[in-house]
This record gives structure tokens, sequence and C-alpha cells, in this order.
């Protein structure tokens, strides 16, 4: 057993590791964005819940990443701004993810 | 409604901080273009390249910090009266060693929020080095960034900052502060806790990215920083962060 490649295969790993979350977090920072004078997060929870809740309700309330609520009065609009935002970042995240994917 | 950044800037014998405010006026104006306002004294401003305006004041200079094995001075008593020195009626108040690669900042100024700071970090390093919370009975907040409007509760939120640091060992005796020196965090932290009915209640809501005290910046330019702890080295690009080595090699 080559000990010294397993610990190399460790530090290669964890090198790996790191940038993934880094670069998780650099997506969720980008996430946030103001509407309606809220800060919202552009993430799933977000993007299902306003699509949810605009199937039955032009005008509706949710809460804000600070937990204040906020009046949705153009859902479509909102909805299409969440997406958008949720897409760059992740579309940022994911071409660096190949990239690592090709050095695992 | 004006809109702008504040940042402090003292320089010390041992540490240059003209250097890294000077970075990081550069990144403020080609990220998010705003104008950038420079609390100095005398001795510092000469230094201090593409400020829009300056507030010169005769800094006070009793605290010191533990840095790298040493004891250094700490020039950080004056950012209770960020309200004060601040011309604008929204302010982005930052370290001068927080530098922004983005322009995620400018999302804040558009809510209706009047007072945002960080209450979680991210260490860039994969260490979690930033855990204090067996240090004093209140979560800590991070005074790094600051971004607050010129209403009657902000103003409140500042005096009872200058409240704190005055009695400051009163407070860290109170809340069982485990840090004797005069803290901005800290002091922020009570502050909110105070007025938000013993409470904090609203943050920035995105961690802060941080590189510890222990990691060599190795390289640092527009576009990004390579930062290295131990034997690994990594790169940080379109993130805004804060770093804490104070001899980053920095040339402007």
């Amino acid at each position: 057993m080559d000990i010294r490649s397993l610990k190399q295969q460790s530090d290669h790993s964890f090198n790996l590791a790191v940038s993934k979350k880094n670069a998780l977090e650099r997506a969720k920072s980008r996430q946030l964005f103001a509407y309606n004078n809220h800060l919202f997060r552009a993430d799933a929870d977000t993007i299902n819940l306003v699509h949810a809740l605009k199937q039955n309700n032009k005008k509706f309330f949710i809460l804000d990443a600070n937990d204040n609520p906020c009046e949705i009065d153009n859902a479509e609009e909102f909805l299409q701004l969440l997406i958008e935002r949720n897409q760059e970042t992740l579309n940022q995240y994911h071409q660096l993810h190949e990239q690592l994917k090709s050095k695992e | 409604m004006s809109t702008g950044a504040l940042i402090y800037c003292f320089n010390s014998e041992q540490v240059q901080y003209h250097r890294t405010t000077n970075f990081c006026i550069e990144l403020i104006k080609k990220n998010l273009l705003l104008p950038v306002t420079v609390v100095t004294n005398s001795a510092t401003k000469d230094h201090i390249k593409g400020a829009d305006s300056f507030v010169v004041i005769d800094n006070q200079k009793n605290n010191i910090r533990f840095y790298k094995d040493k004891t250094i001075p700490w020039y950080n008593l004056e950012r209770s009266r960020s309200y004060d020195y601040s011309p604008y009626d929204t302010t982005i108040l930052l370290d001068s060693d927080y530098f922004v690669y983005t322009n995620n900042l400018l999302e804040l100024i558009n809510s209706d929020y009047e007072f945002l700071l960080h209450n979680r970090v991210h260490d860039l390093t994969g260490r979690g080095s930033f855990e204090y919370n067996n240090r004093s009975m209140i979560p800590l907040v991070w005074a790094t960034v600051t971004v607050f409007k010129k209403t009657e509760r902000v103003r409140k939120i500042f005096d009872m900052i200058k409240h704190i640091q005055k009695n400051y060992s009163y407070f860290c005796k109170l809340y069982r502060i485990d840090f004797a020196n005069f803290r901005n965090d800290y002091a922020f932290a009570m502050a909110l806790n105070q007025l938000d009915g013993f409470n904090q209640q609203y943050f920035l809501p995105t961690a802060m990215s941080m590189i510890p005290t222990d990691t060599k910046v190795l390289k640092i330019d527009h576009t990004g920083i390579v930062f290295q702890y131990d034997k690994f080295v990594n790169l940080v690009t379109e993130q805004d962060v804060h770093v804490l080595d104070k001899e980053i090699p920095i040339n402007v």
C-alpha cells in the first residue's frame, strides 16, 4: 500500500471540496436580490413557493430573507426575475463544477 | 437620495493601511460605481488615492490587538461615529481590507432595511476558523460591512454603540464577552441586542467570505485573489472577500 499516494489523494480531494464549497457560497451570495424594497434569495424554495402561490392568486404575501412579509402584486415578473438570477448563478457554478470534475 | 462608501484608514508604524485602502477604493469604483469618503488622519491622508472626499480627524490611539504573535496598535475606535462622518443618505461602511469583486452590495441599498450587517461568515480555506460561539452570551455580528440609512432608529443604534464603547468593560461583563480589547463586532452586537428588544433581528442574509490571518495572500489584482494556507493553494474570483492578512502584496 502506497501511503504517500493515499495522502496526496486525500489532499487533492480536500482542495477540490473547498473549491466547490466556495463556488457554492459565491452562487448563494449572488442569489440575494431586492424586490419591492425587500430582500429575497433566488433559490429553489422561493421559486417553488412563488410558482405554487401564483397558480391561484394574482396577489399574495411571502416572507423575505429576514422573515418580514412582503406583498407580491406582479407574480409573473417576480418569478421571472427569481428564475433568471437563480439560473445565472447555477450556470456559473455548473461551469466550475465541470472543471473540477475533470480534475478528480 | 445619495449613496456612497465610507472607509476608515489610519496608518501605524507596523501596518501601512493606506495600501489596502487604495486597492479597496479602486474596486469600489470599478464594481459599485459609488463615491468614496475616507475617514483618516493628517499623517495618512496624503497616501490615499482615489477618494472623493475626506474626513480628517485626530484619531484615538489607545487600543491594541494581537496579530501573528505580536501586539500591534489597533486604531478602531472611531467607527461608532460613522453616522456623523458619512455625508450620504445611504452608506456602505467597509473595512479597508474588504474587497468588492462584485456589485452584490448594490442590492442591499434597494431594500427598506435601515441597518444591515453579516451574522455569518464563510472561511474560504474550508476550516471554519471563525467559530466564536463560546466567547460571549450573544451571537457575534461582523461590523466589517455595514449598510445603513440616516434614520432616527439608526442614529440611536450608533448612539448606543458610542455608549457601549465608553463603558466597554461593563458591557463585556454583562454579556460575558471573553475579549478584553475593544472590538467593534461585539460593540455592534451588543447595541443591536439592546435596541432590538434583547434580540438581533435583521441581517445581511448571506455569509461573508473571509481569508483568515494565518493564510498568505500570494497574488491579488482586480480579477481575484490567490491564497495559500499550509500546502493548499486556492483562488477566489467574482466574490467579495474580507482578507485578514495585513501584509497583502498590493502595489498601489
